[in-house]
């Protein structure tokens, strides 16, 4: 087996990263941010559906192959409806979902190397109590990490950057949640406008100025359709989920390419 | 069916399904077991008389905001009252909403589980369960409940209200032991006080000034006091208003706005025009 030799084990390894990072280089980041009543995570489309219910007071969003997304997501779902079934609806909490579920599940799919890896980057959002919010995201390989306040997957490590520098200087915490999507889609716009890119641009550090983001949203409403999905605290039903519709969406982005 | 690409979430004892999977299955293939499949030794007759707790009167009507379903909160054990604060009237999801006599500890489970599943299905297949299907998994339930019900120690037999949407009205299904489903027109209900009652209900929306359907909610909500605590009078397993507990009855409302609680604030103001003043 050529996998017995250490080299052609690390070969092997950073050829599959190499394979999945090209995959999702140019793919549509997804932004979360906490906001005055809980969480907002947002991106764009063509259509098909990105953002997801995972349980009452946990959503998720994820950038990759659609099926692998799928298989994901289910997956999560699963977990969190027997742990909700089981235990309590309390007891279902977003680190379980990412310690015992999605991170072994990536991290088997991708060391097993008969196999494809999954094509996908996933970020977790979860209201804690009455105030706090934990996100987490999820890599490719199966290596998580947590983030407070805010947190985005955009098609490379150089997209993550440019979206927190952006979230980093933008995000406000107590914020409306028009603001909030205001800053969310601005901070969408870096990360995408960084995919566009070539490969050779995006070696060095990139700094997105404001007009690039009005106009890779600009191109992108054309033929893109906004999504978003907010975790709200003081919605009344036992699920804090809850998908904005495009009208919600609507003055928030028209404000910004106009 | 197994899925192997998500086997990582198999390191646990969770199972790895195929996309369409039910929560029911889900959780079988996880090990659960339903208690009325496998309770298969207790017959009543050997040893010391087992005398399950068992719920008492509850009743859904239709009135012309929707659909109101009440219960008393009385359970019970042969001659002794086990408890005086029971809920017998269940939130399922946010338009759904079970009313149970019989054994409330199968009545619980099966309550969770549809529960549960509901929303497993909204958040899994990214659409609403359907009410006709949602009617089909409680009568898969109740059909498994059946070996509890033949032993005479579980029986379930359910009210399920429900508000439909698509034809802009209030539902009410009762079920048999069995899992058969029967939608009534006007109102319904079983329990131990329900003979009481069955024939005043149907004397009242038949002969009576309004029929339940023309009933403003606080005359239907009012009605329901009157009916449970005729109940109380000829059943003694059927609670009633006490003032030293200070305990209602539940109701619930299912409405175009979804289920709502009638607030015990509401129900004291109630109580003292339709009962105490009556």
């Amino acid at each position: 087996m050529m996998l017995d030799e250490p080299y052609r084990f690390a070969e092997a390894v950073s050829n599959r990263r190499d394979y999945v990072e090209d995959q999702l280089r140019d793919g549509s980041p997804v932004v979360g941010l906490t906001y005055g009543d809980g969480i907002l995570l947002l991106t764009m489309g063509r259509g098909q559906r990105k953002l997801y219910e995972t349980y009452d007071r946990i959503a998720m969003g994820s950038m990759g192959h659609p099926t692998d997304i799928e298989k994901l997501r289910q997956a999560a779902v699963d977990l969190a409806s027997v742990v909700g079934f089981n235990y309590s609806d309390a007891d279902v909490t977003l680190q379980q979902i990412v310690y015992f579920g999605l991170g072994p599940a990536v991290k088997g799919m991708f060391d097993d190397f008969i196999r494809s890896p999954y094509i996908a980057r996933i970020l977790l959002a979860e209201l804690d109590g009455d105030q706090g919010s934990v996100f987490y995201t999820v890599d490719y390989d199966g290596s998580f990490a947590t983030h407070e306040g805010h947190a985005a997957v955009g098609g490379s490590i150089e997209a993550d950057r440019v979206i927190k520098q952006r979230l980093d200087a933008d995000h406000q915490p107590d914020a409306s949640l028009q603001v909030a999507l205001d800053v969310g889609l601005k901070a969408w716009s870096a990360g995408r406008s960084v995919g566009l890119q070539d490969e050779a641009a995006g070696e060095e550090e990139t700094t997105v100025r404001d007009d690039e983001i009005q106009r890779v949203l600009r191109e992108a409403v054309g033929d893109m359709t906004v999504e978003a999905m907010v975790l709200n605290r003081d919605r009344q039903a036992k699920s804090k989920a809850q998908s904005l519709t495009a009208e919600e969406t609507k003055s928030v982005i028209d404000a910004i390419v106009a | 069916m197994s899925d192997p690409s998500v086997r990582g979430f198999n390191d646990g004892a969770l199972p790895a399904l195929g996309p369409g999977a039910d929560f029911f299955d889900l959780l079988k293939a996880g090990g659960y077991q339903f208690p009325g499949r496998v309770i298969a030794d207790v017959t009543p007759g050997h040893g010391p008389a087992f005398q399950p707790t068992e719920g008492t009167t509850i009743l859904a009507l239709r009135y012309d905001d929707g659909v109101l379903i009440a219960g008393d909160r009385r359970a019970t054990a042969g001659n002794a009252v086990i408890y005086d604060r029971a809920d017998k009237v269940l939130q399922i999801d946010d338009h759904s909403v079970m009313a149970i006599s019989g054994s409330p500890a199968m009545a619980y489970e099966i309550a969770r589980i549809l529960e549960h599943s509901f929303q497993y299905h909204r958040r899994r297949q990214l659409t609403e369960m359907s009410i006709e299907a949602k009617l089909r998994r409680l009568s898969i339930l109740i059909r498994d409940n059946l070996p509890m019900a033949m032993q005479g120690i579980g029986a379930v037999i359910p009210i399920f209200a429900i508000y439909d949407r698509r034809d802009a009205t209030g539902k009410i299904f009762f079920y048999d032991a069995l899992g058969a489903q029967f939608e009534v027109t006007d109102f319904t209900t079983t329990g131990s006080g329900a003979a009481a009652i069955r024939g005043v209900m149907y004397h009242l929306n038949r002969w009576g000034q309004t029929p339940f359907a023309s009933l403003p909610r606080e005359e239907a909500i009012g009605l329901s006091l009157r009916l449970l605590f005729t109940a109380s009078e000829f059943d003694s397993a059927t609670g009633r208003y006490e003032r030293t507990a200070d305990v209602f009855p539940t109701i619930k409302t299912v409405t175009a706005d979804g289920l709502s609680d009638v607030s015990v604030d509401e129900l004291r103001d109630l109580q003292a025009r339709f009962i105490d003043a009556g």
